[in-house]
């Protein structure tokens, strides 16, 4: 029996880089997979620059499988290594919920897709948040609709966190009406048919949504005075 | 654009000649898992594991091979995952277990208490349906382990109906809402995957 010193790495394919971390497309023991990797930011101090790193990697990983523990979709997770700082997680064959209300704009809006979409939106962030977890960058082009099944799917727990208070909660449906404006205001109103989803799926829909109605009156960042 | 890459994965049959002229076709699976491979073959009505586990925790398993609780096990992918996971930590020398086979059961279980992973995931005295496991396994080896183990050998897939779908909850923590969502092997893969990010 023999091994390889170095597990042999499948070609991969470069697809995107945000702020912290590259996306690749590579293959993880025959199946199609999409690996994150989160790279070491110069500026920082060494020590804490790693110390940051893997906490993000370790809590996105985290909060993936939590959301799925709660009966919201995220592409299975297949592997997680703290070494090359790298998540690798299941290819899913979807269109991301942008491009689909981009082209309702463009093209005319299919009313009933539309609030199928919507409603199932406001359903998952109802258990979500529910299960106290927050997602925290909550956009379209975070939720993608997956072509076979048509279910909805949610991407990018880079920013996530565990919370109960309604504060949280409404920043984060905030976050994603602020979105829905600047990106789909030729949709219409979608952030009424996701909070009426929101309001039949979570079960303390009322503190959150009084809390939204003060953040909106505020902005996302709560005042630091006094 | 991005490019496609063909899919690796490439389960052979295995052919192996036994006697003259007849050819004896084994149930064995190959999986390429990280530049290495995985030979997989699944037993039921084993009647000596209580051998193979005095065997294997003597070390004196010739060849060494990894044993698991079979009805734990919904569909090869979440073993896979396990394998590459284990193959990874052996790259970097960074073993929890003794060996790579050890490791591939507590790596199999999602959880980590060691022993307690290897008496769940592991075969006891009385376990009649395994899965057996080797890396970079040879066809004489195979033959070998074939016949160390005495029961029927079957196809791999029959896991998914073999399953003990409420040993594997219990096992891995599954709730039913969890499951209206995603499927059992997606469920036990997530927790191998997270496992240390917990």
């Amino acid at each position: 029996m023999e091994f390889n010193s170095q597990v042999k790495e499948n070609s991969s394919f470069f697809i995107k880089q945000g702020a912290e971390a590259r996306v690749f497309e590579s293959s993880f023991v025959g199946k199609r997979c999409i690996v994150k990797e989160r790279f070491s930011k110069k500026y920082r101090h060494p020590i804490l620059d790693t110390k940051l790193t893997l906490k993000r990697l370790n809590a996105e990983a985290r909060c993936m499988t939590k959301a799925r523990r709660l009966g919201v979709l995220t592409p299975v997770l297949y592997a997680v290594d703290v070494v090359s700082h790298t998540l690798t997680f299941e290819y899913v064959e979807a269109s991301s919920v942008k491009d689909v209300f981009l082209d309702f704009g463009s093209h005319g809006i299919v009313e009933e897709r539309m609030n199928d979409i919507a409603f199932n939106i406001g359903a998952a962030l109802g258990k979500l948040h529910d299960g106290g977890l927050i997602h925290g960058d909550l956009t379209t082009s975070n939720m993608l609709i997956c072509k076979d099944t048509n279910s909805l799917v949610l991407i990018d727990f880079g920013l996530s966190f565990t919370s109960t208070i309604p504060e949280d909660k409404a920043v984060d449906l905030y976050v994603l009406e602020r979105a829905l404006v600047s990106m789909h205001s030729s949709c219409g109103n979608v952030m009424d048919r996701i909070l009426a989803g929101y309001r039949k799926s979570s079960k303390q829909w009322c503190s959150t949504l009084n809390k939204l109605a003060q953040v909106r009156q505020r902005g996302r960042k709560r005042t630091m005075i006094g | 654009m991005v490019q496609r890459s063909a899919p690796l994965l490439s389960p052979s049959t295995c052919l192996v000649f036994s006697g003259r002229r007849s050819v004896k076709k084994l149930a064995m699976k190959v999986f390429e898992v990280g530049g290495t491979t995985l030979c997989l073959s699944l037993f039921t009505d084993v009647t000596n594991s209580k051998e193979l586990l005095d065997l294997m925790q003597s070390a004196t398993l010739e060849p060494e091979v990894a044993f698991l609780n079979a009805s734990l096990i919904p569909d090869i992918f979440p073993v896979l995952a396990a394998a590459h996971k284990t193959l990874v930590a052996k790259s970097r020398d960074s073993l929890t277990t003794r060996t790579p086979h050890s490791e591939l059961v507590y790596n199999y279980s999602g959880s980590k208490h060691i022993s307690e992973s290897l008496k769940r995931c592991g075969i006891a005295d009385n376990t009649s349906y395994i899965l057996a496991a080797r890396f970079g396994a040879s066809a004489d080896e195979m033959v070998t382990i074939e016949k160390l183990i005495k029961g029927n050998e079957i196809d791999l897939k029959e896991l998914e109906e073999r399953k003990n779908q409420a040993q594997i909850q219990k096992h891995y923590k599954i709730s039913n809402l969890e499951l209206e969502v995603s499927s059992l092997a997606d469920a036990i893969t997530c927790r191998i995957a997270a496992r240390d990010a917990l």
